[in-house]
């Protein structure tokens, strides 16, 4: 039950940035058709939502290198902290909604992904420790 | 085991109550933290307002909406643009009771796809202005050049970069402090980068003519400052019923009490808001307490007899409260920084007001605060059940189905 | 010497006088049982004993000291210094482990020591189950722990409330033992209880009923 807890919060997160980044967390709403760069940001964050949420899942059901699916979702939330805004360019406006909302729920998101990873990794890691 | 492992210990083997303390008081201090610092955003930007605005009296072409637009611009920073003859600036200030006119031009750029929104430029003569050109000055210390531009905190271009407005090429040569208004979405040029942009326009097929005159140059508002001696309120009168001008002015005055009734509005609403929160705490902070204190009556009269004086009892329950407190505190004032400063954009133009961030050290201070009064409450509502757990019957508790 | 010495001492609530000019005296090192009936006025002896109430009339001399004439403060100090508690309910601090609950006893007195805790609990054989919670502990092996955290500060006396109350054969048999031992080191036992099994272990017995000593009975097979 105890192991389960962290996994399942990184695959709801993940669950929220690939929605979020399609849909109520979008960066544009698109009047014309036109797509801008960050449009392809918030395409970026679907893909690495569901790729976080893959670790979720792995994380849930398979037993085994969990430690290693930590790390990796850890980094991955550390990459989602970098598209919108630092490896992929968004709107010049701060006002903007890929800049106003996207940018720091993204962050957000990110950020707690990264935490839940690493609490997840700790707690691996010190019962790794106990009964070597 | 120390004198510390006590309460920790009695705090990690609860796990499930201490959770729920920490986040109760996690909402405490979330609500007064993220509170205080709205607010003191609201206050700061009226104040950088005031000063940005620094002219008495604004005046603007008289057609139906430009009032509003105009204080849209400012506020907001929406675009707009509206125009009148720039003859009428020395015939503005050679107005009686006007002691400085400096004139603005406006010119919204055309949105180009998605991700370029219209930019507001404003054209300022560099000589005449004394609103503007003081809040450059901090940034840079020479005259803006031909096509050169200053840009708003709130544009992503920096120095060294190109802006394109109406396939002009226009270098960022400084950037501005955040003023929390709608002044900082906008690009700042001289007068006659100015011409230079119209000009443009109006090959891409933009007008910008006054439709009435036929005048040859154009400008959009005219900043004035009265005299010494002269009533703000006379001049304005007397600017706009000018029978052949046609202009309505803006009094700088009202629109800061404007802004400052909204702010008050804001800063009532969420004082309501951290009230309730608090009494809402407070009242269920008491109730579990006192759940807690008939649950431990045996625990702690065990500790008394051996050996636990009243004192470090209530020490006990003090330290207790206090690391619930600090850990929820800090929970809180870290959940309350990172929504407040990742959605500043977003809470500034859901408030509409102006909205500025105060330095690290005024939100530092907050934060302490916070805090402290988070532990304040706690401590409050521990104290009754410090006081009645320290007084127990030793004897008959432990006696009790003998 | 006598290390305790209990001069007519009557409490009284309201009506009714729970203890009626009672006098005792313990000497250094003996073991004493109280018997009665409920009701018989050997809890609130208990009581006055251990520092937690105070008669209304006479004198309790407990190593020279009237804890009648004391400060609550001063009982606290006293209690903790010279008195090892034993209660029939156990009486554990229930988020500590059985090492713990003994050290906290050590915090209290002067500086907590595992190894001296641990080994406290290896007398009552129980430094395996050191680390395990009250709740992972049976009834006897709960109260073993207090025996273990009653003596680990080296009292001078040690109090028991019907300390094997709870408990089935075998433990009761385990406690009585760690008071022989404990009476063989010289530590004085003042043992109360309603069981005549009990009583018969100590060296002499005192007998209360409706708050007055009615009988006092040496134990002739008494065995150190």
């Amino acid at each position: 039950m105890k192991k389960r807890v962290l996994p399942l919060v990184i695959l709801c997160l993940s669950v929220l940035i690939a929605v979020g980044s399609q849909t109520f967390l979008s960066p544009c709403v698109h009047e014309d058709g036109s797509f801008g760069a960050c449009h392809w940001a918030g395409q970026a964050m679907l893909g690495l939502g569901c790729l976080t949420a893959v670790m979720g899942l792995l994380l849930l059901f398979r037993p085994g290198s969990r430690s290693g699916l930590f790390i990796a979702a850890a980094a991955a939330g550390v990459l989602g902290t970098l598209i919108p805004g630092t490896l992929i360019a968004l709107c010049s406006m701060s006002a903007m909604r890929c800049r106003a909302i996207m940018q720091p729920a993204m962050t957000l998101l990110c950020c707690l992904v990264i935490l839940a990873a690493a609490a997840g990794l700790i707690l691996e890691e010190r019962k790794g420790g106990r009964k070597p | 085991m120390s004198a510390a492992g006590l309460p920790f210990k009695n705090l990690t083997r609860k796990p499930g109550r201490t959770w729920a303390l920490v986040l109760l008081t996690a909402f405490l201090s979330l609500s007064l933290f993220a509170g205080s610092v709205v607010v003191m955003s609201l206050q700061s930007g009226l104040r950088s307002l005031e000063a940005r605005l620094g002219a008495d009296i604004i005046v603007v072409p008289a057609a139906a909406k430009t009032k509003t637009d105009f204080q849209n611009i400012l506020l907001q920073g929406t675009t707009g643009a509206f125009y009148m003859d720039a003859g009428l600036l020395d015939q503005i200030a050679a107005a009686e009771g006007v002691e400085k006119a400096a004139p603005q031009t406006f010119l919204a750029t055309l949105k180009a796809d998605c991700c370029s929104s219209r930019l507001q430029v404003i054209g300022i003569d560099q000589q005449a202005d004394f609103t503007v050109q003081p809040w450059i000055a901090q940034s840079s210390s020479r005259e803006l050049g031909p096509l050169e531009v200053a840009v708003g905190s709130d544009i992503s271009a920096g120095v060294g970069d190109t802006l394109r407005i109406y396939r002009q090429s226009c270098p960022v040569v400084a950037r501005l402090s955040p003023t929390g208004t709608g002044l900082d979405t906008a690009v700042y040029c001289s007068m006659e980068t100015m011409k230079t942009l119209l000009e443009a326009a109006e090959e891409m097929g933009v007008s910008h003519k006054v439709t009435s005159d036929n005048a040859e140059e154009v400008i959009s508002a005219v900043y004035v400052k009265v005299a010494e001696g002269a009533s703000v309120d006379q001049v304005a009168t007397s600017l706009m019923s000018h029978p052949r001008w046609k202009v309505a002015v803006v009094q700088t005055r009202s629109m800061i009490t404007d802004v400052s009734d909204g702010l008050a509005g804001v800063a009532s609403a969420v004082k309501v808001l951290i009230g309730a929160v608090w009494a809402l705490s407070f009242v269920i902070l008491l109730v579990v307490f006192a759940l807690l204190t008939n649950e431990r009556k045996r625990e702690f009269a065990v500790l008394r007899l051996i050996g636990a004086s009243r004192r470090s009892l209530r020490r006990l329950i003090l330290t207790e409260t206090g690391l619930v407190c600090l850990l929820g505190g800090c929970l809180g004032i870290a959940v309350g920084a990172a929504v407040i400063f990742l959605f500043t954009a977003l809470i500034e133009s859901a408030l509409g007001l102006p909205y500025l961030t105060p330095d690290g050290g005024k939100i530092a201070l907050v934060a302490v605060l916070s805090l402290l009064g988070t532990a304040l409450m706690g401590a409050l509502a521990s104290a009754r059940t410090a006081w009645h757990l320290s007084r127990v019957d030793t004897g008959s508790i432990l006696r009790e189905g003998n | 010497m006598s290390l305790l010495e209990i001069k007519n001492v009557s409490k009284i609530y309201g009506e009714l006088k729970a203890l009626d000019n009672v006098s005792i005296h313990v000497d250094q090192g003996e073991w004493v049982a109280i018997m009665g009936p409920s009701g018989s006025g050997k809890s609130t002896m208990m009581n006055i004993i251990g520092c937690m109430d105070k008669p209304t009339m006479g004198e309790v001399l407990l190593d020279g000291v009237d804890i009648a004439k004391e400060s609550s403060k001063r009982l606290t100090d006293i209690r903790r210094d010279k008195i090892g508690l034993i209660f029939q309910q156990f009486h554990m601090v229930n988020y500590l482990t059985a090492v713990e609950n003994v050290m906290v006893s050590q915090y209290y007195h002067s500086m907590p020591d595992e190894e001296e805790a641990l080994e406290a609990l290896g007398r009552v054989g129980l430094r395996e189950r050191a680390r395990h919670l009250p709740s992972q502990l049976s009834g006897g092996e709960q109260q073993r722990v207090c025996v273990a955290r009653a003596l680990i500060n080296h009292p001078e006396l040690i109090l028991a409330d019907e300390p094997t109350g709870n408990l089935d054969e075998a433990n009761e048999n385990i406690v009585l033992d760690l008071f022989r031992q404990l009476h063989r080191e010289g530590t004085t036992l003042i043992v109360v209880t309603h069981d005549p099994e009990v009583a018969d272990a100590a060296q002499r017995t005192i007998v209360l009923e409706h708050g007055k000593l009615v009988k006092e009975v040496i134990n002739e097979h008494f065995e150190a």
